[in-house]
């Protein structure tokens, strides 16, 4: 039976060898995870359970003090991962299944947060709602403390819950209006209906998008470092260790320990959840939803979601306008100062580095999303569960975890005698100034989104087309060109799109790995915010959310079709 | 096809507009040319390491490059490239850093002609860093919200003990930032070199924190805004926010004493470019460059006699200084601010 088996596999890959393009895009796929996932990963495994490490071990799980800390970073991971998915649940019931004005503009709302830098929510928030804030203070009089675990909640799930909202406006969508005509058909009310049909279907996306969210919010290292106040979380933790004592032990050992609750929670949301799916998407959807009728849904739901889209409209005004501003909440005259030292400094470096390496590693990430998924859905080959696993790595993995991994990795060069296998790609002295490290940990970070939209997509389309083509002469490259990337080309787009939004609002993955060549806009405002010259940080974040604005406008020009790209998104999450 | 023909037209466009971006620095790196290039290792306000980095680059010819670090961050960031260092020269920050770094095997020394009007008390015996500005730790407060709270203008140590302040004190994490480092070795000096009193001390004050900052100067802007009473932080941080429009500040001092920083500069040991490094150190000696800070608002007293002392600064002589032993602080921070990280930064609030 195994020998069967074994004779099998061995023959899929005779056949994959026969096929030399294929071969190839296979053997760079590999190389490509091997380097840039699981040697990094592999690293930290090496550090975190060497003898050193587990002094540390005992050291943190038999202290009260870091006890607390994981318990706070798993807490705050679970209440973002709620209140971001009902707040993405509300978005999409809203944009979905009710018939209300201003529908285009809480959507635009609802969107802001993925092209917009980590820290524009958090500091917009300080000035407006902290204990100096103009709403809170000025206004009303009240001295709001914003440090801490309410700030923190509220920041986080306002920048994350997009995630959540495309994810479950796209399988809105996609459900079936015909089950809901039934249950009404049947005499159930639309409460019924909603407790009994459309929640149980939705499921799978709400329990996707809260896992999702909590691995972002445990993941982040940059807010809880601005707006912690007292209550302290492991990334930030290892961020002091990493940058004030360059103490890579104890960043490994506990990278390694944030590790485990995401892990856990993306294997959960692979293997668990998505089997508990109703749901099976045979074309386009017949019909149209029926609206909801009840007032009092309708125009309290549209009250609710109404006034989160202006809180967050208000919040980005405030970016805008602090941009312009002298000193946002004390003087209100305007500059241009601010813009003057964003780009006369070496926020003009910043930028150009940023760009360029984000420029560089959409198409990458791009294209590497797109053959993954083709090899994953229409190749047969023994690995191919481990090759989807192992890119979708590059989310399930925080970044805090995956920047550590490469300063392991990378900072040196890797020898085997004499002889330099690689030489070092991280740090300042590395080949191409650093670049290299910073562009894979982009790439990695990004090839996840592609490649389940293309997975998605490629799902839908007969393979018989392609085999068409292949009985017709057409070898593997000719095929995938030709046939199938046209016809994934929404997916293809998204992946760009996303790419090159993630890369360039990216933070903890890539903040250990800037250098003197490779400048980080994120980490740059990082600078600004901490060092509270949040006039600074609101130019960075204006010039940084036009940058973005302008490439995506780009590629909407150059590739086209702007068909099914929210939707995809939705699934890429 | 047409449109991937496009694409793939766009692609390469960007790759190739990036990569000849990109190349020009690594060539030009590997280039040995005599001040060619000089990378600097920049600890104070940002604004300043712009001022002067561009200040120097019209001047000598030599592109300029810096980055800014924290002074933790920078002792941490030069040991971990202890073998194959990144920067050229360290521009500011205590000198207890310095004198870190010089323990450690970080610094060259270079005794420039320049330093020779520097007072010897400023300056490393060996060379090893240079002292280039000078300035005393201040409480800087919010006058507005001092008020609200029923508080008077703190002016000792214990005033910051006040239930009262609970959530309304920050200063900065001592294992990235000099200042609050020279914070913690200043009540170590005041309890004669005690530093489990001190330990004391901020684990009381520690109850009153809101929040630890990377950067030192971080909470000055905290208090300006209102967030907070009172930060933690130099005084000559203060006077900035003062002048860049934070009208609510006031500045006191702690009628116990108070410590203060020499702001150093030093050459990376192993420099790319060491002689860019050199003149460097000889540039910033000068009056003329000391005199730059106060353009930028950083009103440190330059160590130069000859510069110009702004008259917004805060005058030493006004202020009770404790004796502030920079090579025993030295011997102790890296203890102290494990310890510190390990006790106090993390842990729960009474």
């Amino acid at each position: 039976m195994q020998s069967l088996s074994l004779n099998r596999s061995l023959r899929e890959y005779r056949r994959l060898a026969s096929d030399w393009t294929l071969l190839l895009g296979l053997v760079v796929v590999v190389v490509f995870l091997a380097v840039a996932i699981v040697w990094p990963l592999l690293k930290i495994l090496g550090v975190g359970f060497s003898a050193d490490a587990l002094a540390l071990y005992r050291k943190y799980f038999s202290s009260p003090v870091y006890l607390r800390i994981m318990w706070n970073t798993v807490e705050l991971g679970l209440v973002v991962g709620a209140v971001g998915t009902l707040l993405g649940f509300l978005f999409a019931y809203v944009q979905v299944r009710l018939d209300v004005p201003l529908k285009k503009f809480m959507n635009l709302m609802a969107l802001l947060p993925i092209i917009s830098p980590p820290f524009a929510v958090a500091t917009a928030a300080i000035v407006l709602f902290g204990r100096g804030g103009l709403i809170t203070y000025q206004l009303f009089g009240i001295r709001n403390n914003l440090y801490g675990f309410r700030g923190l909640v509220l920041v986080l799930s306002l920048s994350l819950f997009t995630v959540a909202y495309l994810n479950l406006k796209g399988m809105m969508e996609a459900l079936d209006p015909a089950l809901d005509e039934a249950a009404t058909n049947l005499g159930a009310n639309k409460w019924a209906v909603f407790r009994t049909v459309t929640l149980p279907m939705l499921i799978p996306g709400i329990a996707g998008s809260f896992l999702l969210l909590f691995v972002e919010a445990i993941a982040d290292l940059a807010n809880p470092l601005v707006l912690g106040g007292d209550f302290t979380v492991l990334a930030s933790r290892v961020y002091i260790a990493i940058s004030g004592e360059y103490d890579t032990l104890a960043g490994a050992v506990l990278s390694l320990i944030l590790l485990v609750p995401s892990l856990t929670v993306y294997l959960v949301q692979r293997y668990w959840v998505s089997r508990k799916s109703f749901i099976s998407v045979t074309g386009k959807p017949s019909g149209r939803h029926q609206s909801i009728r009840n007032p009092l849904v309708r125009w309290g739901l549209f009250a609710v979601v109404m006034l989160i889209s202006l809180l967050i409209l208000m919040l980005y005004g405030t970016v805008v306008v602090g941009a312009f501003t002298k000193l946002f909440g004390i003087n209100f005259d305007f500059t241009l100062a601010n813009f003057e030292f964003v780009i006369m400094g070496l926020g003009s470096q910043a930028m150009g580095d940023t760009s360029a390496m984000s420029a560089i590693s959409t198409p990458i990430a791009g294209l590497l999303g797109m053959v993954i998924a083709w090899l994953v859905v229409r190749k047969s080959f023994a690995g191919r569960a481990v090759l989807d696993f192992v890119a979708m790595l590059g989310i399930a993995v925080p970044g805090t975890v995956l920047g550590i991994g490469y300063l392991l990795a990378f900072n040196a060069p890797l020898k085997i005698g004499n002889n330099v296998l690689l030489p070092a790609l991280a740090g300042g002295t590395a080949l191409a100034g650093g670049w290299i490290a910073i562009i894979l940990a982009y790439v990695v970070r990004s090839v996840p989104a592609g490649l389940r939209a293309g997975v998605a997509s490629l799902q839908q389309i007969d393979p018989a087309i392609e085999e068409a083509s292949i009985s017709l002469g057409a070898d593997s490259s000719v095929t995938f060109r030709k046939i199938t990337l046209p016809l994934i080309r929404p997916a293809f787009f998204t992946g760009l799109v996303y790419s090159f939004a993630r890369a360039m609002t990216s933070l903890s993955a890539v903040i250990f790995l800037a250098t003197p060549e490779a400048k980080i806009m994120t980490a740059q405002i990082l600078n600004e915010v901490d060092a509270g010259r949040f006039g600074n940080a609101f130019a960075y974040c204006v010039i940084l959310i036009g940058l973005v604005l302008a490439v995506i406008g780009l590629l909407y020009v150059v590739v086209g079709t702007s068909n099914g790209v929210e939707r995809d998104l939705g699934r890429a999450r | 096809m047409r449109g991937y023909v496009k694409v793939f037209v766009f692609l390469v466009v960007i790759m190739a507009t990036v990569l000849s971006g990109c190349k020009t620095q690594p060539t030009e790196q590997a280039k040995p040319a005599v001040g060619g290039k000089l990378t600097v290792l920049c600890t104070p306000q940002e604004d300043w390491c712009v001022a002067l980095t561009q200040k120097f680059q019209a001047d000598t010819g030599i592109e300029t490059n810096y980055v800014r670090l924290s002074s933790g961050e920078s002792v941490a960031r030069l040991r971990a490239g202890k073998d194959n260092p990144e920067f050229d020269v360290w521009f500011g920050g205590p000198a207890d850093g310095y004198m870190v770094a010089k323990n450690e095997g970080l610094l060259e020394p270079y005794v420039s002609p320049n330093a020779a009007v520097i007072p010897d008390a400023l300056k490393d015996k060996d060379g090893y860093w240079t002292g280039i500005y000078v300035g005393a730790l201040g409480f800087c407060s919010n006058k507005k919200v001092l008020d609200s709270l029923g508080l008077p203008v703190p002016t000792s140590w214990q005033d910051l003990l006040d239930p009262k302040y609970k959530g309304q004190i920050a200063m900065a994490h001592p294992a990235t930032s000099g200042t609050a480092f020279t914070a913690f070795w200043t009540v170590v000096t005041l309890n004669n070199y005690d530093i489990d009193a001190a330990f004391t001390y901020y684990k009381s004050l520690h109850n009153n924190i809101l929040q630890y900052t990377k950067t030192g100067s971080a909470p000055g802007p905290m208090a300006g805004r209102g967030e907070i009473a009172t930060a933690i932080i130099f005084s000559h941080d203060c006077v900035k926010y003062q002048e860049e429009g934070m009208t609510d500040l006031v500045i006191s001092f702690p009628k116990e004493g108070t410590g203060y920083e020499i702001g150093g500069v030093g050459i990376v040991k192993g420099a790319k470019n060491p002689d860019a490094a050199k003149l460097w150190i000889d540039y910033v000696l000068t009056a003329k460059t000391q005199e730059l800070a106060a353009t930028v608002k950083s009103f440190q007293l330059p160590t130069n006699p000859d510069a110009k002392v702004p008259e917004k600064s805060v005058k030493l002589a006004d202020v009770k200084l404790v004796d502030y032993n920079f090579t025993k602080s030295a011997e102790a921070k890296k203890g102290i601010t494990e310890r510190f990280d390990a006790e106090i930064a993390p842990a729960p609030k009474e």
